[in-house]
């Protein structure tokens, strides 16, 4: 057992007698967030950071960048060239002059708290602009701007909250002119830059998956900062000119002595600190980036924990990828956004696979009728499916039909006042969200909704409402799962615990449909249209009806996966003797292990809804059933806990 | 950085790499600066990286009066509210911890953490004010020692999770059921009975339902337990009630409590019913 550490947060909740200490005793979050008695719903905890105080700039949560920075190193020496948000320049700049300042000393003055565990004078947290203002630009461009060796990589740091984040890269030398010995003229020195850095700073106690998107951005940017460079020198002119602008701007305030900040005039001369800017903009608000990098090379990003959020978590990026490589092609593509607005937000030289795949695709269709319709691959349906889940312009759910049982999910919010009851209000007047919800409190399917009194308007309406409902993540969709377990038997106490249930045994039988691997390059692979799943066991070539000796040993092998003592249950059962139903159950025994749904067991078989349940019941005495929604796709309605 | 990382570099001694205090000691003794000193900080360097990279901890004389004592943390996620409709359940043997490590609050609610007392009555059994109990309760959630679940009714409904399937694949879960939710004194329940119970708890289907449907798998199987090990494992979840007042008038308030934000167990103990 290791031992409890009893941190110094811990020591100081023993040594207080009365609230008031208590309650500025951490400046940890967890003891600040005691404040919200009526915190219920996720989405209060974004608010617990923001609380009154003067400061302008509100903190953001830990998906948000506070600072975006770019340094370069060179034979000027290190340089930062701009940084954002700017700094308040709170101090006059003579003063800091006439110090005689180590750049290793930490600027203490920006900090207002002290350590984390100490009672900290201040009771509200160090906002964003804060933690970051802390650093001067000096202590900034030595930090950030690396040596030469490690470049190519990731750069990560922390120090205190901040954790800065980025990808140094190497400049090319430009081409040595080549100086003739009959030419007297002496060579120009010209400054150049041997690296640069595009550097992200995070809060400290940001997760690992948004640090590594950042990462991934500020390398995306890096290499087309690197080509424009190459191509017309780029960034060297625009460093040049944001060197220029900080110069002039410091013997302005030398001479006039009032404090400015030089990166305030940068933006409008350059178009990089534009885009840094812009960058920084988008991640903190709508997670989407677009820059067009000298009007030239495009760089497009997106963070999905700010695009896939669904109250107040995010869906971390790998569960989302995960569940992206399970998708079949009995799944459905559901957008977002109406078909219109999908389509203006895509570039002009988007794909026209794309453009097809949006304009046919529809809740009730799967993506095989999807590939077909719209004359695609397969696999290509399910790249591009996986790139617009990616970007949040759609979800993947099970088709719309009438058996389908629908619940509420969750992690709906179901509160009388959220702007979805609004949002719902409007769309379709004369009904209110909660009501409509209510109707889901208990699984229902959509079969009972129907009303053959009713004007068919209605049903119409209904299944808007449903599909809108879906867009928003408040239904889940519950399935049937079936597991295979047979009674233990009471002669042979001893050998009933080591028996390994079926699903341990009956493994490796995977249905080798193919799946959207990664959303990125096609691959070149043969088996790109499909007609049907291709199944690699022996259940297609078990013919249908007769009970040749042909069938009779095909249901044997099957069922020699059983142990003796289940196989011996199974044919005891009345329904057994029937060869038809045994035939079917040994068919269909791969799938009793719990991970298969009767509706991915009706596609795969082609077989009817009445036949399988009529099987299950039929054989229920060594079946368990139960319902839940699908673990593939329920990342879409509700983030992993 | 987590703990599985071993550290790369050690910057400058003031930022420090790891999840440790920062060190000061270097700053105020003008440590760095002074010549022959700074000999020294290369070996102290090497040293740091090696022992915590071995160990996690380090203890380290710098100089004659100062000595650095250095610890990586693991850094856990931040713990959710925890409200008194919440019941606390010891994910650990409780006779594994050794009481006077811990503060005076917890010491005195631990003996009524029993996984069916919910926060509420804790505070009331042991005389210990509503918040202070809340407080505690959560930094025993971010130790992990503890996990919530919802208080215990026969009306309660409950349904499954896709995680239920665990129960089938996992052999270690397995046995932790099984010993878990089995009778005191009685034969250990077996597979079978303990998943179809799982299963047959859906939405519409009380406890009480269950016990009366699933009597015979019930004789060697506790349900509140049973209960009790699903929701600390995931392997089913509460239904919750929100009662939401829809019909409004203009006599009559908003809603304070019927907002769809609230639901019955927070209800009932706001108001006293519990």
């Amino acid at each position: 057992m290791a031992n409890i550490n009893t941190t110094s947060i811990h020591n100081k909740l023993t040594s207080t007698q009365t609230h008031d200490r208590l309650y500025c005793a951490a400046a940890n979050s967890y003891a600040n967030m005691m404040f919200n008695p009526l915190a219920g719903s996720p989405d209060d905890r974004k608010s617990m950071y923001s609380q009154p105080q003067n400061n302008v700039y509100k903190t953001g949560d830990k998906t948000s960048p506070i600072s975006v920075i770019l340094v370069s190193s060179g034979s000027r020496g290190n340089k930062l060239l701009f940084r954002y948000p700017f700094q308040r320049v709170a101090e006059c700049p003579s003063s800091l002059t006439a110090k005689q300042r180590s750049p290793y000393v930490l600027n203490t003055s920006g900090d207002g708290l002290e350590d984390q565990d100490g009672d900290s004078r201040e009771q509200s947290p160090l906002t964003d602009e804060q933690l970051v203002a802390g650093f001067s630009d000096i202590i900034l461009a030595t930090i950030l701007a690396t040596k030469s060796d490690m470049c190519g990589k990731k750069f990560e740091l922390k120090i205190d909250n901040v954790r800065f984040v980025g990808h140094p890269t190497l400049l090319q030398h430009p081409p040595i002119i080549q100086v003739s010995k009959t030419d007297p003229s002496p060579k120009r020195e010209m400054p150049t830059m041997i690296l640069f850095n595009v550097v992200f700073a995070l809060r400290a106690n940001a997760d690992p998956s948004v640090i590594s998107c950042m990462h991934n951005l500020s390398r995306r940017i890096a290499i087309a900062l690197q080509h424009e460079e190459r191509r017309c020198q780029y960034l060297t002119r625009e460093a040049k000119l944001m060197l220029a602008v900080q110069d002039e701007i410091t013997t302005m305030t030398e001479t006039d002595g009032s404090p400015q900040s030089p990166f305030r005039q940068i933006l409008p001369k350059c178009k990089l600190a534009r885009d840094l800017k812009e960058a920084y903009d988008s991640l903190c608000t709508t997670g989407v980036v677009r820059l067009h990098i000298n009007n030239w090379l495009e760089v497009s990003f997106c963070l999905p924990h700010k695009i896939h959020r669904i109250g107040g978590n995010y869906i971390p990026p790998e569960a989302l990828e995960r569940s992206l490589k399970a998708i079949r092609p009995y799944h459905a593509l559901l957008l977002l956004e109406s078909e219109k607005a999908l389509l203006s937000q895509l570039p002009l030289d988007c794909s026209p696979a794309m453009v097809r795949l949006i304009k046919t695709c529809s809740a009730v269709k799967n993506l095989q009728q999807l590939a077909q319709d719209a004359d695609l691959a397969l696999l290509q349906i399910f790249q591009i499916a996986a790139h617009l889940v990616y970007w949040g312009k759609a979800i993947i759910i099970y088709p719309l039909c009438e058996n389908n049982v629908y619940m509420l999910s969750p992690h709906a919010n179901i509160s009388l006042y959220s702007p979805l009851a609004e949002q719902f209000a409007q769309q379709f007047p004369g009904h209110d969200l909660p009501s409509m919800l209510a109707k889901f409190s208990l699984p229902v399917s959509l079969a009972e909704f129907r009303n053959p009194l009713e004007a068919p308007a209605q049903e119409a309406q209904l299944i808007q409402m449903v599909v809108w409902m879906l867009q928003r993540r408040l239904l889940i969709q519950l399935h049937t799962y079936v597991c295979l377990l047979v009674p233990p038997s009471e002669d042979e106490p001893g050998l009933r615990d080591e028996d390994p249930p079926l699903a341990a045994r009956v493994g490796g039988r995977s249905l080798s449909t193919p799946s959207a691997l990664s959303f990125g390059s096609p691959t070149s692979s043969d088996d790109m249209t499909l007609t049907s799943p291709s199944m690699d066991n022996s259940s297609a070539e078990l013919l249908p009806g007769g009970d040749s000796p042909l069938n009779k040993r095909m249901t044997e092998t099957l069922l020699a996966s059983l142990s003796e003592h289940e196989r011996q249950v199974i044919l005891n059962i009345p329904a057994a003797q029937n060869p038809e139903d045994l035939r079917m159950f040994a068919r269909l025994l791969h799938y009793f292990r719990g991970h298969h749904h009767l509706e991915e067991i009706m596609y795969n078989e082609n077989m009817r809804r009445s036949q399988l349940k009529t099987l299950f019941d039929k054989f229920r005495s060594v079946l368990v059933v139960t319902n839940h929604e699908d673990p593939i796709i329920s990342i879409f309605q509700s983030p992993m806990e | 950085m987590g703990m599985d990382n071993r550290i790369e570099c050690i910057f400058f001694s003031e930022f420090h790499p790891t999840l440790g205090p920062k060190i000061t000691y270097q700053l105020e003794s003008g440590f760095i600066s002074n010549e022959e000193s700074k000999q020294k900080l290369l070996p102290i360097m090497s040293t740091l990286l090696e022992e915590l990279n071995a160990t996690g901890a380090c203890t380290l004389p710098i100089d004659d009066s100062n000595t650095i004592h250095l610890k990586l943390i693991q850094l856990r996620k931040d713990p959710p509210i925890v409200q008194e409709y919440d019941v606390p359940v010891f994910t650990l043997c409780k006779d594994h911890f050794i009481k006077s490590q811990w503060d005076l609050t917890t010491q005195q609610i631990l003996p009524y953490i029993d996984g069916f007392r919910h926060i509420q009555k804790i505070s009331a059994e042991a005389d210990v004010e509503l918040n202070l109990v809340r407080i505690a309760v959560q930094n025993l959630l971010y130790y992990g020692v503890v996990t919530l679940v919802s208080i215990f009714q026969y009306s309660n409904v409950y349904c499954t999770t896709p995680k239920v399937q665990s129960l089938m694949d996992d052999k270690s879960i397995q046995e932790e059921c099984l010993s878990y939710v089995t009778k005191q004194g009685q034969k250990r329940a077996s597979l079978r009975d303990v998943f179809q119970l799982y299963c047959g708890l859906s939405p519409g289907t009380t406890v009480r339902d269950l016990c009366s449907r699933y009597s015979q798998q019930l004789q060697r199987v506790d349900e509140r337990r049973l209960i009790q090990f699903g929701l600390m494992k995931s392997l089913i979840r509460r239904l919750q009630k929100y009662p939401v007042k829809v019909i409004r008038d203009e006599r009559s308030r908003p809603p304070r409590l019927y907002t769809g934000c609230h639901s019955y167990d927070e209800i009932c103990c706001k108001t006293g019913r519990f």
